[in-house]
């Protein structure tokens, strides 16, 4: 189902937690709500589910405005980051709850939960109750209990975050395969731009309530329209091109205006004999797949940089940038 | 609905708590005065703001005699309580000892049997010519012209003994909370610049366990201050309590409205004092990994300890033992044991038409306590676990009141409140009439704190988003609280269930105050009642009676820990 936010506002005594948002989801997309902790990016998404109310704007699923649909029946399941798997009921009975609530027969309500639960390859547990459960089994679970009622909007609340690494990665292919199985119009609410960057269709960046960018991961990483963006989806290096003597070269080997921030992220530098950019490698780090150096350049300027040769600490080597990877924002003057 | 339920429990507050509360604080501050005479000759009078009653009060020199003795057994029990706690405390917390587990659950006995039955057992075995009198006479120890008073002046320190030997637990459990809650680290800090144990407790653990100790100490002091079965059972006057309860009587007098106010003024101290000093803000800290580690005693201590722990078990079972004894004894007449064994007594309890249809009162009380404990309770716990409204706080603080109220000031508070003026016409609300539903709102407003504690504890146990993901399921509120929420908080209510229903049921002040005509009776009065009978076996059947309230409070104080699944201690804090 299509979703549609209108100019939504939200305030919790007088800090305003989300300050005029507007959306369109279409149809079956993976949509991703990313920002750093208290941008507003879970406030919106308990307004999507009607478990806060909204202050001001529009709500719709579909065509239906939703604002005063109380929340249980808003047709969209949470999956919630501390899973909020019910402890006193079987893997079954948490996942076949929803179902009763919406009075399915018994041998229906018996074949859609075995086989939700096979999708999440859980069938096995059936019965267990869920404390003999591990966080990845029983997110799983809450997976599960959410996509089995067909939810016109499945809803994400950091859904990995309490899991460690190696189940982060397992856990994102899970939803990844199962959004392919049932493609339902997804909001998934996140800090981690490397989670919204695997599964994403859209990102919205959030930041104080408001939204600095909504686009595919590939915009959001490559053409951040600010300097806020272009940080929060992966490192960068930033530079005043008045004040700073790499920002005025950088400019140099461009038509761009010279004024403003310019910038480059680490793994753009590259490696050149001559006409670079002359800087001593402080220190190195060897990572395997790269090597992460912090070069200082002659007039004393920190950058990062992200190559695939080694240099070892106190080697000299010239950079260069290619003008298509520089980022130039003319109107700010610090990121 | 918010406001639809705030508004029902500021009337049941406002009529059971502060209404009487205040008409009594009132009713000491104004004195009737004579100002002046009307036309028919007739003295018109007024109130006045005086302190008249409280100056007499204090001039009166038998009151005087009252208020230090009562002083007394309060300062005594605590200091006894203190230097039972402490070492024990320290025993449990550093040192692994054979039968360590069983001892530190069995030393909890003695917080179940109810202090007036020991009193009881305590008389027959140390009276005069008690067993162990009679026993250190037939050893040619004791002579029987002049036996030893082993209570001393009428009762006063067998007093002391039986509330020492009732509330030590209670002090045991606050202090060896407090202790075990001090960051073992902080003390290896002190180790390991080079203090040694008894310093280590003197100038960290002891500092830093202070809160604990000071609630235990409140609690304790406050719990023998007030008590008004052992002084009773030991027929000793010259109590406070003692002579509030004489003062039932005399519903018109101030005095003893103004003995009441004065014992509520000084709990209001106590537990204002543990407030001011006994809240050390140490949470800040944060906590380190370790945790004790208990040291294995070895050799002689190694059995000297629990020899001695359950030496000091056994000894505060002994005056129940004696209840015991007397319940099964058919004769029992100036010798060592009873003369004959009977199970006679058990079997009056069913004949006698006082004990069964106190036992069917002690019942119904309890239970309808219990219904309107966890109606009051669940609602008062989810409005202040769940909801956000104006004047939280004060609907905290109001329902936690209780705890601070001793049980002879309310019920108190209820007789001067409802025996008169407009109530007098409403005979379920007049105690002299029929005081069922004012026993049954007084057992409820005491056990309020625990019933609410317990729910708000299996509420915040119970995360939001556990109800949250019901309601997003499409759930309505009460399917989630019936499907997800009761279930979740289950055993919480029953462990409040089960205090509530035994602490009502062993209840001694508002039955003795409030229940003033036989057929009314709860089984506690009816236990006092029987002790003053000349028939020969109502001492046994009474004793009998007290075996029954034991196995009660027993049985339902082990279920509820059970079902609580957490230390008792909890519980009994302020």
């Amino acid at each position: 189902m299509k979703i549609s936010l209108q100019g939504i506002k939200k305030s919790f005594g007088d800090t305003a937690v989300v300050k005029d948002v507007s959306l369109e989801i279409p149809c079956g997309e993976m949509f991703f709500l990313l920002g750093p902790s208290g941008c507003g990016k879970t406030t919106l998404l308990r307004m999507l589910s009607g478990l806060i109310d909204v202050d001001e704007g529009e709500i719709s699923f579909g065509e239906r405005r939703i604002n005063d649909v109380p929340a249980n029946q808003r047709n969209c399941a949470l999956v919630f980051q501390n899973y909020a798997i019910w402890p006193h009921l079987t893997v079954f009975e948490n996942v076949a709850y929803g179902l009763r609530v919406r009075k399915i027969a018994e041998p229906e309500l018996r074949q859609r939960v075995m086989e939700v639960l096979e999708q999440v390859r859980m069938s096995s547990h059936a019965t267990r109750k869920p404390t003999t459960l591990s966080g990845g089994q029983q997110q799983r679970v809450a997976l599960a209990r959410a996509i089995v009622v067909q939810p016109d909007l499945l809803l994400f609340d950091e859904p990995l975050s309490n899991l460690d690494a190696r189940l982060r990665l397992e856990m994102r292919e899970e939803i990844q395969r199962l959004h392919e199985l049932h493609p339902i119009t997804s909001v998934y609410v996140t800090h981690d731009q490397e989670e919204a960057l695997s599964l994403a269709d859209r990102i919205a960046v959030m930041q104080g309530g408001v939204i600095e960018q909504i686009g595919t991961p590939f915009e959001l990483y490559n053409k951040p329209e600010n300097p806020f963006v272009a940080s929060f989806m992966g490192e960068v290096n930033f530079f005043s091109v008045k004040n700073s003597a790499i920002g005025k070269k950088l400019v140099e080997q461009t038509s761009l205006p010279a004024r403003g921030l310019i910038g480059f992220r680490p793994e753009r530098v590259s490696i050149c004999t001559e006409g670079g950019i002359s800087a001593k490698v402080e220190h190195a780090t060897y990572l395997g797949s790269k090597n992460k150096l912090s070069l200082k350049t002659e007039t004393g300027e920190a950058v990062a940089a992200w190559t695939q040769d080694f240099f070892p600490a106190g080697a000299t080597i010239q950079i260069r940038i290619a003008s298509s990877h520089l980022l130039h924002y003319p109107d700010k003057e610090s990121p | 609905m918010i406001a639809f339920l705030l508004l029902g429990l500021a009337a049941f507050f406002g009529l059971f708590l502060l209404y009487p509360l205040c008409l009594m604080l009132g009713g000491t501050f104004f004195v009737e005065h004579s100002v002046g005479v009307n036309a028919a000759g007739k003295a018109i009078t007024a109130h006045v703001f005086s302190l008249e009653y409280y100056r007499l009060v204090f001039e009166n020199p038998f009151l005087q005699q009252c208020m230090i003795n009562s002083l007394i057994i309060a300062i005594g029990t605590t200091l006894g309580c203190l230097i039972l706690a402490l070492p024990l405390a320290q025993l449990f917390l550093k040192y692994r000892f054979p039968g360590k587990a069983a001892l530190g659950s069995l030393i909890l006995v003695p917080l179940i049997l109810p202090p007036f039955v020991g009193a009881l057992g305590l008389k027959q075995l140390f009276s005069r010519f008690g067993s162990v009198n009679l026993l250190l006479e037939q050893l040619g120890i004791v002579n029987l012209h002049h036996p030893p008073d082993w209570f001393g002046s009428g009762g006063f320190f067998g007093i002391i003994v039986m509330l020492i030997l009732h509330l030590y637990p209670i002090m045991f459990l606050s202090v060896q909370a407090a202790m075990a809650n001090v960051d073992p680290s902080l003390k290896d800090a002190a180790r390991n610049l080079g203090a040694s144990g008894w310093r280590i407790f003197r100038t960290v653990t002891l500092p830093l366990s202070m809160p604990g100790i000071f609630a235990g100490t409140a609690l304790v002091f406050v719990s023998a201050f007030t008590d008004l079965g052992v002084p009773l059972m030991f027929e000793f006057q010259t109590t406070i309590p003692s002579q509030i309860f004489y003062f039932v009587s005399q519903p018109g007098s101030p005095t003893g409205l103004v003995l009441v106010v004065l014992m509520l003024l000084l709990v209001g101290v106590v537990f204002a004092l543990t407030r001011l000093f006994g809240q050390g803000d140490y949470a800040m800290m944060g906590r380190s990994a370790t945790t004790t580690v208990e040291e294995p005693l070895r050799g002689f201590t190694a059995i000297l300890v629990p020899v001695l722990i359950g030496g000091l078990i056994l000894l505060s079972a002994i005056p129940h033992l004696g209840v015991i004894l007397q319940s099964f004894s058919g004769k029992w007449f100036m010798t060592v044991l009873p003369e004959q064994w009977t199970t006679g007594a058990y079997r009056d309890i069913l004949d006698f038409p006082l004990t069964v249809s106190s036992i069917r009162n002690s019942l119904l009380y309890s239970s309808a306590s219990c219904v309107l404990d966890i109606v009051l309770g669940l609602t008062i716990a989810w409005l202040l676990s769940r909801a956000n409204f104006f004047g939280k706080s004060l609907l905290d603080s109001i329902s936690m009141l209780p705890l601070a109220l001793p049980g002879l000031v309310l019920a108190f508070a209820y007789l001067s409140a409802f025996s008169i003026g407009p109530f007098l016409s409403i005979k379920w609300l007049t105690p002299r009439s029929d005081p069922t539903l004012l026993l049954v709102i007084a057992y409820t407003v005491h056990r309020l704190p625990y019933m609410v504690r317990a729910a708000c504890a299996g509420f915040q146990q119970t995360a939001v988003t556990l109800e949250e993901a019901s309601i997003n399921l499409g759930a309505s509120r009460l399917m989630t609280f019936r499907k997800i929420t009761s279930p979740l908080i289950a055993a919480n209510l029953a462990a409040g269930i089960i205090l509530a229903f035994s602490f009502a049921m062993l209840d001694v002040s508002n039955g003795m105050i409030l229940a003033q005509e036989e057929p009314r009776y709860p089984m506690t009065k009816a236990i006092f009642a029987l002790m003053g009978r000349i028939t020969p076996n109502a001492p046994s059947i009474a004793c009998a009676m007290g075996v029954l309230a034991m196995i009660l409070l027993g049985i339902s104080l082990y279920a509820s820990s059970r079902m609580m699944g957490k230390s008792m201690g909890r519980l009994f804090k302020v």
